[in-house]
């Protein structure tokens, strides 16, 4: 396939980006002086860097449903995926099952591995002979209050 | 050893990775305005649908849903592709784009069998980490890699990864069963050209008179037929087309006539090729402008103009392209048509790091770098369009028609991918939305 007319910028996502006068920074006022603060270099906490693990590899989610309330998982949660996560017992993970995608917590019940939800309602899935695929593992949920 | 990998159904594919129920199913993706086939899954292809068929023969077949048609998706198809290119960066030495959907990775101090496995863990984890099914070419030449990639695809008993060394029984009689057209930059007239002289499979051109070769047609196909026999002599830069000119251009939504209509577009299609110009870090010397009618629509009158303008010096300045626009607008434009399609392409494109070295750079222009970048900045995080120059009308008639496009699930916040807590959980969620009848 060749290269069409107009592709969209590859728009690498999650990566912290400079603020765009960063430069600026460091001086305090116009005395030239400089700031006592200069050494320091300007550090400021980067949730892209403590959530985002692999930027590459990382897709966002919204959540639909209230059985993995249980989880902390609530509707319109949006949640952050990493593919290149191996599932273990325990993950929170997002699977294909039946063309439809779910969000479920892989885990044992009665000694085989299911996929559980947190709701009396909704029994666990068992894993063996169905064709569940993986999609992603869950790395944080994120639940805004104001919006 | 350099690989070539190349995503199977690239468009097809990226909408299935965020969409699970199309998989297996005969899927097509449209052009822009969703005009005709421009990419098929594999059971599209098995139906002998070809490329290129005009949407609106496939609409009964889609409303019956035998076959599922999406608009193209570009911001999907984009992201997609920048993730496949660093996945390639994390995992290769080195890598350089060639289309939206083929990489070169250069391999130089791996063995032919490291190559191999590499390729194989390559398509293992491109499949796993971002959902898209690739094949790998392997071989010591850009044009074999190329051809590797092609037997990958073909062959079902490669699983995916091929590996053509330079000589060997195997690569002869593979290059003997494929036509010279297969071959690298090799198009249908060329090929007629070439049976002529009796070279009809990349064999034969393999084994041709280099020296007879650069006569009678191009030294581009002599060293095609040096890098058949597994001398690298093609460089990407030989190959890279858009580092020498980028092209923007679209069909109307609804044919129009009106100046500002299509001027409006123009702009829009300016600002993008700027935007590409910067991206790059080029420099355009020149600006095409072109317009186009319906050349179907025998009732109506025909116009195909084009104009070119020589910028004052070479830029990658917005501002600087929107006035060679409006210029070259200026010239062509005639009232009494109704233009179809409108474009605009950046020629003659130089280094701009190389002239800003120029001592006669103006210096006036010293600021633009920074306003041209946050402009920049502000479109790749807040989503294409956010600021432009001059005003764009949301409901011109050059919008695009997308009516069956996917969501863009990876770059607009509103439009993300759902998942649901238990089966059915997303039809309920979509119904508490809507409001009570």
């Amino acid at each position: 396939m060749s290269l069409p007319p107009s592709p969209v910028a590859p728009a690498l996502p999650l990566t912290p980006q400079p603020l765009p006068y960063s430069s600026l920074q460091g001086r305090a006022g116009f005395s030239g002086f400089p700031s006592p603060a200069q050494d320091y270099e300007p550090r400021t906490l980067d949730l892209n860097t403590r959530l985002i693990k692999n930027p590459t590899q990382t897709f966002y989610l919204s959540a639909a449903g209230d059985s993995m309330e249980g989880w902390g998982i609530f509707e319109g949660d949006l949640l952050v995926v990493d593919r290149s996560i191996k599932p273990r017992l325990g993950h929170i993970l997002v699977a294909m099952l039946d063309d439809e995608v779910l969000i479920k917590r892989y885990a044992l019940y009665r000694g085989t591995p299911h996929l559980c939800s947190a709701h009396p309602h909704y029994p666990p899935l068992p894993l063996e002979d169905t064709d569940c695929q993986l999609w992603g593992v869950v790395r944080a949920v994120i639940h805004e209050y104001l919006r | 050893m350099i690989g070539l990998v190349d995503a199977n159904n690239f468009y097809v594919s990226c909408e299935r990775v965020f969409d699970p129920s199309l998989e297996g199913k005969p899927v097509g993706v449209m052009s822009n305005n969703d005009g005709c086939i421009i990419a098929r899954s594999a059971e599209m292809k098995a139906m002998d649908i070809p490329m290129g068929v005009p949407a609106f023969k496939l609409e009964a077949l889609r409303q019956r849903g035998e076959i599922h048609l999406k608009s193209s998706n570009y911001e999907l198809y984009g992201d997609m592709s920048a993730r496949l290119c660093q996945l390639l960066r994390d995992t290769c030495p080195a890598v350089s784009p060639y289309s939206i959907d083929e990489m070169f990775v250069y391999l130089e101090e791996f063995t032919d069998r490291q190559c191999q496995i590499l390729g194989e863990w390559l398509r293992r984890r491109i499949r796993r980490h971002l959902g898209l099914p690739v094949c790998v070419g392997l071989a010591p030449t850009h044009t074999l890699a190329k051809l590797a990639n092609h037997f990958a695809k073909q062959m079902p008993h490669y699983q995916g990864v091929c590996l053509l060394q330079a000589d060997g029984a195997a690569t002869a009689a593979l290059l003997k069963q494929t036509p010279v057209g297969s071959v690298w930059g090799i198009g249908r007239r060329l090929a007629e050209r070439l049976a002529v002289s009796d070279i009809h499979t990349a064999w034969d051109l393999r084994e041709a008179d280099v020296q007879r070769l650069r006569k009678r047609f191009s030294v581009v196909l002599a060293r095609t037929a040096l890098e058949l026999r597994g001398t690298a002599c093609l460089h990407m830069n030989d190959l890279d087309q858009p580092r020498h000119r980028i092209m923007t251009s679209r069909s109307f939504g609804q044919p129009t006539g009106v100046k500002q209509e299509v001027h409006n577009a123009l702009r829009r299609h300016a600002q993008r090729s700027a935007e590409k110009l910067r991206q790059q870090q080029s420099m355009a010397r020149a600006v095409m402008i072109f317009l186009n009618t319906n050349r179907h629509r025998r009732d109506q009158r025909q116009y195909f103009p084009h104009a070119m303008v020589a910028l004052p010096a070479p830029s990658d300045d917005t501002r600087a392209i929107l006035d060679a626009v409006r210029q070259g607008l200026e010239q062509i434009y005639r009232p009494g048509y109704r233009f179809m399609k409108a474009g605009v392409m950046l020629l003659d494109l130089v280094d701009a790091e190389q002239h800003q070295l120029s001592l006669l750079n103006p210096p006036s222009r010293n600021r633009y770098p920074l306003l041209m970048a946050t402009l920049d900045d502000i479109n790749r995080r807040m989503g294409q369009g956010t600021i432009s120059f001059g005003m764009t009308n949301a409901n011109a008639a050059w919008q695009l028609r997308c009516a069956h496009r996917s969501h863009r699930y990876t770059t607009r916040w509103d439009e993300l991918m759902q998942a649901g807590t238990h089966p059915g959980a997303i039809r309920e969620c979509a119904l508490r939305k809507q409001p009570l009848p």
